[in-house]
This record gives structure tokens, C-alpha cells and sequence, in this order.
């Protein structure tokens, strides 16, 4: 399990390709109020209007700067992409490696229902909650990661199982280790590159959601969002705008989501041996 | 051979399902008849139909008789009333049914075949041009958000060029019967149907081209040489169907998250399946009907991975001896 990142990244252009996006977009979204140059929500007389030296990429049909929006959009985006990946993946590790090391009937019932989870649609089960509770960015963070979770979970209990059995795990136990001792001095280490690759799934499926639910029109409306944009760019699909208006969104949450897939698909590959050198170059 | 233990698990997840149908409106602040039957059942609200329906719902009961009732109206197939189309929720629900289950059932044919074919050719010619780009270029779309390019499609061939209708599934009032209708329905359902595809036979590909990369490396595929057999069938009856495996186990979780990818492209092409009803439902507070879909919807999804579950056995026999 002992892989250098470094040297993965280095090997595949995909993944260079991939970490140079996500550092470019997680610059937009730190700088997002530097770069803007009107507040994204400011409404102004000037609808549809076209690009120009003052509105770079115009304005939308409440005279909104759609330049601006954009930006601020990165850091919706990105926001609820780490966070709600960063819960997940906690809990995904927590109970993957409680279920493999407790064992008994506390793993039977909790990995029952953890797949029980995983063949529940989740999109169904957020309309639900999000149709009567209307999510701030927060409350979707939140149901994001308890949605999130169950995958990964699955995998690191297998993988916790066969570390338990390696010498250097029975040698520590046979000192007198305890489960928690033994959870952050030996498993959790050896289970770093797992989940980092659990942790930058987990940012593309919830930056894919967020995106798609403000596209539903089902997340706060007063968040910034590149779904929202879509969805009301896309109501006015008939007139040119879409060129400025629908695509730069489009294209941004589309990078973003690609850059996370290529750094993912990297990791991957370098954790499967099967698969090495398999990986795009 | 399938178990009681898998039995339980599909119980579980329907329970889960149940309970979330049954708690969210109920513990919403405010008169529980509106979160479950909507605003517009206010205005027709009587004080005779009021009290029928708590009576129905068994609001002056305890939670468990209430959750009793809600069971016993479920089994009868009433899933309520929908005041905003005037028509029981059901009715609704499976008028708009066909539309979505052709949507589905055509993406997932043909992005699963072609998904085993592409796989199956990909890896046999593993580490060529054709398969590298062929790799990068489905993973490039598998990484497209839905929404967006169907998105893409319809401002393509549907505003710039106008090849294909913007909206719809049929042409409205225009009287088409027989191979005309059959050409209409077929020409509103291209777009929609293509921008499904694209997103999703990557992972068909995917899992088929990574077994079929460890199948090739199999003693018997070597035999298969020796024997002196065909190119084509060592690669489809040897390799290709030791390598369909991970496809079909994995066709249940694909459905679900096919089902988020209709649920966008149908808004976007307002194609009046369950996806667009969904949408229609959340913008006027439509609760039966929503509650509805995503009901319908579960059950759908379970039961295709009930299916999947009972299948694949059979398929592979070494999964009998594993459990």
C-alpha cells in the first residue's frame, strides 16, 4: 500500500493536467471577491447585455454581471465539494475501520444497513428532504456527506480486514495495542492513499451534485451557484446569449469535475497493480 | 444462491425509503395535512374533506397508527390525490411512465452493448492509438455533468442548426398514426437519448476493458491459441464473456445513477416523463406526486438490483461456492 504520490503525478499528464485545473479553480474561488469586479448579486437596469470592456461577459436577464457570478460560483462549487467529501470521508473511515476491528453484531447490523444504503437512488432521497426542508449550503453539506459515505466504508472495512491479519498489526495487538492505538498508529496510515482516492471521489460527486440540485432549483436560491446560472441561462436558450451566458458555467463546472476525475483515475490506477501503466499517459 | 440475508437487505432499504415518505412531511412545523397534500389542496379544503382525511391519514392517532394507515393506503396502490392535476396521483404518474421507462430502458441497452463491444475491442488492442484515445475520450465525457450536455446537444442541433425538436416527446396536434408517429417519437427522443449515452457507456467500457486487460492474461486464453481458434471468437466467446461479469453486477448501482442523469436531461428537453413530473411537482409543491415518484422510483431501482442479485449467480457459478 506503499505508493508515492509524487511520483504517480509525475508519471501521468492526465494527472498534471487534472491538479493544475483544481489549483487554478481553487484560486478563482479563494480571490473570488479580488478578481470580481461587482458583487454577483448586485441587480442593475441593464439586462442582456453583450459582452463588453465593462461587463466581460455581460449581463443576465437581471442585469447581473455573469463574470462575477462565475467566480464567486468556483467557490459554491468547491466549497461543498471539499466539505461535504472531507465529512464523508471521515465517516467512511471511522466505520470501515470500527466495523473491521469491533466485529460481532455491530458490523453485521451497521454494514446491513450500509448496503441497504448503497442501492437506495441517493438523488431520490435528496428531492425528498430538499422538497419540504429547503437546504442552505450547509444543510446540503451535511446531507451530501450522510449520503455519501456508505462506498467508502465498504472498502476500507475490507481493506482494514486484511491488515488485521499482517504480522506487524498481530505483533502490536500481541504487545497489548489497543483498537484505538492500533486504528491511528497503524491502520490508518497504511490506508492513507485509499482515502485520498475516497476523499477526491467524494469532491466530484458532491460538486456534481450541488451543481445539478441549484440546477433543480431545489438549493437556496441566494446561494452563487453554476447550476442556477444554467438553469436560468437556459430559459433563454433561444437568444445568443447561451454563448456567454450558459457556456462559461457549463465549461467551468465541467474542468472541475474532469480535473477531479483525472486525479482520481491516477490514484487508482497506482493503488490497483493490475491496472498500472494502464492509465493515460 | 440467493439468501434470506439478501431478502432482509432489500427490506431494509424499503423500510428506509417508507419511513422518509412517511416522517418528512409529518414533522414539518405547521398543519401536516399541507406538507403532505400541498398548498393548492387548501384551497379546495372543505371542513367534511378535512376531516376525512385526517381520518385517513389517521392524523388524531398515535405516530404508529399513522404509520399503520399510511402502509394499508401504500398496499392498496392509493398514494394520494393530486389537487394540482385533479387526478389521483397515481393516474398521473403512470401516464407519464412509458415516456421515462423508453428513455431508460433504449440508453441502457444500447450504452451497455456498446459499452461491452467498445470494452471488449479496447482491451484486446490494449495500449494501441485506437484504444488510448478511445479511453481518454469516454473518460473526458463520462466526466460531463448530464445536464450540461444535453445542454450542449440542444443548443447544437436543436437551436443552431435545428435538426431536432427543442422539446416534447411527440409533436403536439398533429395527428401522426402508424410509422409516422414511430418517426416522431423516434426524432424527439434522439437528443435526449444520445446525451444519456454519451454520460454513461464509459462505465460499461471501463469495467469491461479492465477485466477483459486481466482475462486476456489467462492460461485457457493461451489454449484458446493453441487450439488454433479464430481471433474473433477468442475474443468474444473466451474473453468477452468471462468479462461481462462486472457489467452485469454492476447494471443495478448504474441504474441508479442513471436514473439522476434522466431526471436532468428530461428537464432539460422537457421530455414529460417521471424526471419532468418530478421537476412539475417541486415548482408547485405537488406533494402526492412527488412522493409518488420517488416511491415509484426506489422500488424500480430495488427491485432491478433484486434482479441483478438473483442473475448473476447463475451467470458465474464460482459465486455460489464463494457465499
Amino acid at each position: 500500500m506503499h505508493i508515492s504520490i509524487r511520483e504517480e503525478v509525475k508519471q501521468h499528464n492526465s494527472a498534471k493536467f487534472g491538479i493544475a485545473i483544481l489549483l487554478l479553480m481553487l484560486t478563482i474561488a479563494l480571490f473570488a471577491p479580488l478578481l470580481a469586479s461587482y458583487p454577483p448579486n448586485m441587480q442593475t437596469p441593464f439586462a442582456f447585455e453583450p459582452p463588453s470592456f465593462s461587463h466581460w461577459l455581460g449581463t443576465n436577464h437581471v442585469g447581473q454581471d455573469i463574470l462575477s457570478q462565475l467566480l464567486y460560483g468556483a467557490r459554491t462549487s468547491l466549497l461543498v465539494g471539499f466539505s461535504a467529501a472531507l465529512l464523508a470521508t471521515i465517516l467512511s473511515a471511522t466505520i470501515g475501520t470500527s466495523t473491521a476491528l469491533i466485529g460481532g453484531l455491530y458490523d453485521r447490523i451497521t454494514m446491513r444497513i450500509v448496503d441497504a444504503f448503497i442501492i437506495i437512488p441517493v438523488i431520490v432521497i435528496i428531492i425528498l428532504v430538499a422538497a419540504y426542508v429547503k437546504p442552505s449550503l450547509w444543510v446540503l453539506i451535511l446531507l451530501l456527506s450522510l449520503l455519501g459515505w456508505q462506498g467508502g466504508a465498504r472498502i476500507i472495512r475490507a481493506q482494514t480486514l486484511s491488515l488485521k491479519e499482517m504480522g506487524h498489526i498481530s505483533a502490536a495487538q500481541s504487545f497489548g495495542a489497543s483498537n484505538a492505538y492500533l486504528t491511528f498508529h497503524h491502520i490508518l496510515p497504511d490506508l492513507g492513499p485509499i482515502l485520498l482516492v475516497e476523499f477526491i471521489y467524494g469532491i466530484r460527486r458532491a460538486i456534481f451534485m450541488e451543481a445539478g440540485l441549484a440546477f433543480l432549483g431545489i438549493t437556496d436560491p441566494t446561494i452563487i451557484s453554476w447550476g442556477v446560472m444554467m438553469r436560468e441561462a437556459l430559459d433563454f436558450c433561444y437568444l445568443d446569449v447561451w454563448q456567454w451566458w450558459l457556456l462559461p458555467p457549463g465549461i467551468a463546472l465541467s474542468l472541475t469535475i474532469l480535473s477531479v476525475t483525472f486525479i482520481g483515475h491516477t490514484l487508482e490506477g497506482a493503488l490497483d497493480p493490475r491496472l498500472e501503466s494502464e492509465a493515460i499517459a | 444462491m440467493f439468501s434470506i440475508r439478501n431478502l432482509a437487505l432489500y427490506l431494509i432499504a424499503m423500510f428506509i425509503i417508507l419511513a422518509l415518505n412517511f416522517l418528512l412531511p409529518r414533522m414539518m412545523p405547521g398543519d401536516p395535512l399541507m406538507a403532505i397534500y400541498g398548498e393548492e389542496a387548501l384551497v379546495q379544503m372543505t371542513p367534511a374533506l378535512k376531516a376525512e382525511l385526517v381520518e385517513r391519514f389517521a392524523l388524531d392517532q398515535p405516530w404508529w397508527q399513522q404509520f399503520a394507515a399510511y402502509l394499508s393506503t401504500l398496499f392498496t396502490g392509493d398514494l394520494g390525490y393530486s389537487y394540482y392535476h385533479n387526478a389521483p396521483a397515481l393516474e398521473v404518474i403512470l401516464g407519464r411512465l412509458p415516456w421515462t421507462l423508453l428513455l431508460v430502458g433504449t440508453t441502457l441497452i444500447i450504452s451497455t452493448f456498446g459499452g461491452i463491444i467498445l470494452g471488449i475491442e479496447s482491451g484486446w488492442r490494449r495500449s494501441s492509438l485506437q484504444d488510448k484515445s478511445l479511453l481518454t475520450g469516454l473518460m473526458v465525457l463520462g466526466g460531463f455533468p448530464d445536464f450540461f450536455l444535453g445542454i450542449l446537444l440542444l443548443i447544437g442541433f436543436g437551436v443552431t442548426w435545428a435538426i431536432f425538436p427543442l422539446s416534447g416527446a411527440i409533436t403536439p396536434y398533429s395527428g401522426f398514426t402508424g410509422a409516422a408517429l414511430v418517426l416522431d417519437v423516434l426524432h424527439h427522443l434522439f437528443l435526449p437519448v444520445t446525451a444519456l449515452i454519451l454520460c454513461h457507456v464509459g462505465v460499461s467500457y471501463l469495467l469491461t476493458r479492465n477485466t477483459m486487460v486481466t482475462v486476456l492474461k489467462e492460461p485457457y486464453m493461451l489454449t484458446a491459441r493453441a487450439k488454433g481458434l479464430s481471433n474473433l471468437v477468442m475474443r468474444y466467446r473466451h474473453a468477452g464473456r468471462n468479462a461481462l461479469l462486472p457489467v452485469i453486477t454492476r447494471t443495478g448501482i448504474q441504474l441508479g445513477r442513471m436514473i439522476t442523469g434522466v431526471l436532468f436531461v428530461e428537464i432539460v428537453f422537457a421530455y414529460p416523463g417521471l424526471g419532468y413530473l418530478t421537476y412539475e411537482a417541486l415548482l408547485t409543491r405537488d406533494y402526492p406526486v412527488l412522493q409518488g415518484v420517488l416511491l415509484i422510483v426506489a422500488v424500480f431501482v430495488l427491485i432491478a438490483n433484486f434482479l441483478v442479485d438473483l442473475s448473476y449467480s447463475k451467470i458465474d457459478p464460482r459465486i455460489r461456492y464463494a457465499h
